[in-house]
């Protein structure tokens, strides 16, 4: 199938996205190559002095970055998986009423609307013991309130926090996945006499694999690089407890004006992840190839 | 589907034909403020009267910019560092000038500033002894206390043993009720012991105390008047850190005291200023340590409907070194990229002026006056005496807090003292890296 | 069973919208009952908040806030769909860039794009696009990218390579195809994707803040300009105001185009 013209084709159609990639980020990739291997000041920005891999070092040497690595693995794998498995959830069990009803996916929707930054404000005043709603009813009802963002509770609260705003995300996601399976499909299988969990399992989620490994893997990113609600509602608190790695390279580079260390943690980060991507199509191929041959 | 595509194109179409819109034209000095509160209010006010003066040349005339306060600095920084030439004249604090004064112009304000304002408070805008800036502002830092709760605490003559066996028990010394101006932190400590619900059932309110205790840099400058008052210092003469200090230590195992004890909410490692007056105007605190520019609101009938009435000020609490209260100026300076720095510098020079600082004065700013000049204010802002009063007789500046490090040296503490009052870490851990991190950033 | 659907749909509407509903309630409160009364039942509801952000003009202007946030989001996000839709089209159906191209600009996602900051920065001030609508829209769109191109890349590839083969076999152009064939098919994808960049790049504070100081600056940025007080306090009615404002549009941008989202017009489009 893959002849020549249409891979000539396929390129051309590369072109614009390529272009714009080059355009945009190849001066500031350069530039940052330069200062992950440079030490670098907002005052000596324009005359970095080279001192090798250094900074790497510095980073790699540096227990803060590791506990802000294991603070966003975990909240990244947790909310994630909290979140498709909610979105998933609710996208088959309410899709007959929001197929009907359009007007309830504005509703689910509403929730992404608004700024992370803004959410992380507005929860300073949510959960504030005295002029937050949440603890005055707590204690209306039950007599006491938990301390939400103290050392212990910080990060289950942050948790709730992302889960409640971005659970919309994963919904919006595989609703589409849902409806867009052929109801031909789905009458097919009725027609043999197969019982709603049976179709679930055996044909609707097999045919939206590939959607929950995205919503899966676009979550677990946005969750991995959390800066905004978290650095607003609790300043990378209580304690350093909730540093993501996100934060850790903003304050490297903006707080401590390390610029060099800051972009050589992002460029770990970056082949890191680039090494997961790699192994993980490889993988899949591999996989691929081995079904083909078998 | 059409209307969709309709309206798609429509918007596509907007988006084109307005994107390129030129935007209003600017004046010709631009001076770059501090958003929100008292400081933009009084700036404004300044300004017009600048431009309305006879003598103000068109072509010299100032126009006001804002940034985004979250982010205000990072955003600086970024904007002089590339050598922006959007503003002539930004804002300065006195912990950020290190930082920013290689993107900086001295200014020579003249003599007669220092007739204005008084040595020590140009001082505060000065790096390595060039005057950078004209002080506007001057941030410190006020106990505020419950009037109704302290008097009927000292007119009862029953709560006395509770009040002695509370702090027996918590702080290993029997004290008694003493008036908020004679307070130690001791005192202070005692007190917000006994008004705390954990500690003393019959507390008339939840919490003896509101500590800002979240990682941020502001919350180490409201905290460090209590080790101060012990003799802390972030070093030595000799430029040794000396953070590892019995009187740091002192002052952050009370804060923990405090803190465990309950006497300050449980969130308190989350707060920092809105919070304090959060919980301020909700009536259930009987003190805090909060920054000056809070008294507008905290005592202000219409926006502290519970407690303005009652709510009173003193200055800190006094250590064996006598009281201490943190100061900071608030500024205006020269951006050295300025397209515009003879009409700038005359703004500036203005600005320093007895008249503009009372024009700034009226309009609700804050700054710090010369004896002489204050008098002259005093009907319309009693407040200002008691300013310069604090500052005079209590301010003071740490050792290497107006150097290029200085924010990034409150950044290392913040995140240090807070793991300890967190629990994260030890305290002689959290001490060391402090020790560890300031020596570096130091040198 | 529709009545247990119902009821999940008002809890999960409820739990995840109560920020928001905080916030609604919260922006017709005044300071002093904002310090008095902390539960969800406004006293004496007032309008004094709305009306301080939609009439401070003079000070800060939000019309403009606004304005200079919709057209950015709009580049942002529709910049993003034109170039990613014939990438992932030759993405999925030749293979070319399959191995490198894809996985570099979804690991973009990754980064945090603080550290391009102050390259980007250099490079606007130097070509003038510092400080435009224009050039924050472009900024967007990079930050849209990875998003996009995954979510076109499978949307394509569910695609049944039979309906497409067809039309090439006509020799029909690529960009006919993609727009008579690929677009209406994938329709929901693409609708779905618009809103998320929309959305993410309307919510995008950090180059809003770096890279605007006057004309452009976006409603995230210049929303705190409202509700600062003094001393870095908050005036919580007059945030809750803002915030409700500005998360106006794309909410109605939302209730526009969520009707793309239901029924099963895509099996209507495969059959055709």
């Amino acid at each position: 199938m893959r002849t020549i013209p249409q891979q000539r084709e396929g390129r051309l159609l590369l072109v614009p996205l390529v272009t714009f990639l080059l355009v945009f980020l190849s001066f500031p990739a350069l530039v940052d190559i330069v200062y992950a291997l440079s030490d670098v000041t907002f005052q000596t920005m324009r005359a970095p002095e080279l001192v090798g891999l250094r900074n790497f070092g510095t980073v790699l040497a540096d227990p803060e970055f590791w506990s802000a690595c294991w603070f966003s693995l975990r909240f990244g794998g947790l909310t994630a998986f909290i979140e498709c498995a909610l979105g998933l959830a609710l996208a088959i069990f309410l899709s007959p009423i929001v197929c009907r009803y359009g007007w309830t996916i504005a509703i689910l929707m509403l929730p992404m609307m608004v700024a992370p930054s803004m959410v992380g404000l507005m929860y300073r005043l949510v959960l504030h013991e005295f002029a937050g709603p949440l603890p005055y009813y707590l204690t209306l009802w039950s007599g006491t309130s938990p301390a939400f963002l103290d050392a212990g509770h910080a990060f289950w609260t942050l948790v709730v926090v992302e889960v409640l705003q971005w659970t919309p995300f994963a919904f919006l996601l595989f609703h589409v996945a849902y409806i867009s399976i052929s109801s031909e499909i789905r009458e097919a299988a009725a027609m043999d006499k197969a019982g709603a969990w049976r179709i679930l399992w055996r044909i609707e989620l097999p045919m939206m694999k590939a959607t929950i490994a995205i919503a899966l893997g676009i979550r677990f990113i946005d969750g991995f690089r959390v800066f905004d609600n978290v650095f607003t509602l609790t300043g990378a608190g209580a304690g350093g407890s909730t540093t993501s790695l996100s934060i850790y390279i903003y304050q490297s580079f903006f707080k401590g004006g390390q610029i060099g260390q800051a972009v050589a943690a992002s460029a770990l980060l970056f082949f890191t992840s680039l090494i997961v991507l790699y192994a993980g199509g490889m993988l899949k191929s591999y996989r691929e190839r081995r079904r083909v041959a078998a | 589907m059409n209307r969709l595509h309709n309206l798609l194109y429509a918007g596509v179409a907007a988006v084109i034909s307005f994107a390129a819109l030129p935007g209003i034209a600017s004046a010709e000095v631009t001076v770059l403020g501090w958003p929100g509160g008292s400081e933009e209010t009084a700036l404004r006010a300044a300004v017009e009267s600048y431009n309305a003066l006879p003598g103000t040349p068109a072509e010299d005339k100032v126009g006001l910019l804002f940034f985004n306060r979250d982010g205000f600095y990072d955003k600086l920084q970024a904007d002089l560092a590339a050598g922006s030439d959007a503003f002539d004249i930004n804002v300065i604090a006195t912990y950020s000038i290190g930082r920013y004064a290689p993107f900086m112009e001295p200014v020579d304000l003249g003599a007669d500033a220092e007739k204005v304002f008084g040595k020590p408070i140009l001082e505060t805008m000065q790096f390595e002894g060039k005057q950078y800036g004209v002080p506007t502002d001057l941030s410190l830092h006020f106990m505020y206390y419950r009037k109704d709760l302290i008097d009927a605490l000292m007119a009862d003559q029953g709560a006395k043993a509770k009040y002695a066996e509370i702090s027996q028990k918590y702080l290993g010394k029997t004290l008694e009720p003493k008036a908020p101006d004679e307070w130690t932190w001791d005192d202070w400590a005692a007190t917000a012991l006994y008004f705390t619900k954990s500690v003393n059932p019959d507390s008339p309110v939840r919490y003896g105390t509101v500590l800002q205790m979240k990682n941020l840099l502001f919350n180490m400058m409201v905290f460090q008047s209590l080790p101060r008052a012990y003799g802390a210092n972030w070093a030595d003469e000799s430029g040794k850190v000396t953070v590892d200090s019995p009187a740091y230590r002192a002052g952050l195992e009370l804060y923990k005291k405090l803190y465990d004890a309950g006497a300050t909410p449980k969130d308190s490692l989350s707060y920092e200023y809105p919070e304090t007056n959060a919980a301020w105007v909700s009536g259930q605190v009987a003190t805090a340590l909060q920054w000056n520019a809070a008294a507008s609101e905290l005592m202000n009938p219409e926006k502290a409907p519970a407690v303005a009435e009652d709510t009173a000020i003193v200055a800190p609490p006094a250590g064996p070194e006598g009281r201490k209260d943190h100061i900071h100026g608030l500024g205006l300076g020269l951006n050295k990229n300025s397209k515009h720095k003879e009409g700038a510098v005359r703004f500036l020079k203005w600005l320093a002026t007895e008249d503009a600082a009372l024009t700034y004065a009226k309009a609700g700013g804050s700054p710090a006056l010369a004896p002489s000049v204050v008098e002259k204010i005093a009907v319309d802002r009693p407040d200002l005496v008691k300013l310069g009063q604090f500052a005079g007789s209590y301010g003071y500046v740490m050792r290497g807090a107006t150097s290029a490090k200085a924010l990034s040296i409150y950044e290392v503490q913040a995140k240090e003292f807070t793991a300890y009052w967190a629990g994260q870490k030890s305290l002689d851990a959290a001490l060391s890296a402090a020790s560890q991190s300031m020596t570096d950033l130091l040198k | 069973m529709n009545i247990l659907r119902w009821l999940v749909f008002g809890i999960a509407a409820i739990a995840m919208n109560f920020p928001v509903i905080v916030t609604l309630i919260t922006s017709f409160k005044s300071a002093k009952e904002i310090a008095m009364n902390p539960g969800l039942i406004v006293q004496a509801p007032t309008f004094a908040n709305y009306a301080r952000v939609l009439t401070d003009t003079s000070r800060f202007n939000i019309y403009a806030y606004l304005f200079n946030s919709t057209v950015a989001a709009f580049i942002g996000s529709f910049l993003a769909l034109l170039l990613t839709l014939p990438a992932a089209y030759a993405i999925v159906r030749t293979g070319v860039g399959k191995k490198h191209l894809l996985p570099v600009v979804a690991n973009l996602r990754a980064v945090p794009l603080v550290v391009f900051a102050i390259p980007l920065y250099m490079m606007f001030q130097f070509v003038g696009l510092l400080d435009t609508r224009i050039g924050l829209g472009l900024i967007l769109t990079i930050v849209n990218l990875p998003l996009s191109l995954m979510m076109m890349v499978n949307a394509i590839s569910d695609i049944p390579g039979e309906i497409d083969e067809a039309a090439r076999m006509d020799r029909a152009s690529a960009f006919v195809i993609l727009r008579r064939i690929v677009g209406p098919v994938i329709r929901p994808a693409i609708v779905t994707a618009f809103i998320f960049g929309f959305i993410t790049a309307w919510n995008e504070y950090l180059f809003g803040l770096m890279l605007t100081t006057r004309q452009a600056v976006p409603i995230t940025v210049g929303s705190s300009f409202f509700f600062s007080a003094s001393g870095g306090g908050v005036q919580w009615g007059i945030a809750s105001a803002v915030m409700v404002l500005g998360a106006m549009p794309p909410a109605i941008l939302g209730c526009l185009i969520y009707r793309q989202l239901t029924g099963s017009m895509t099996a209507g489009a495969v059959k055709g």
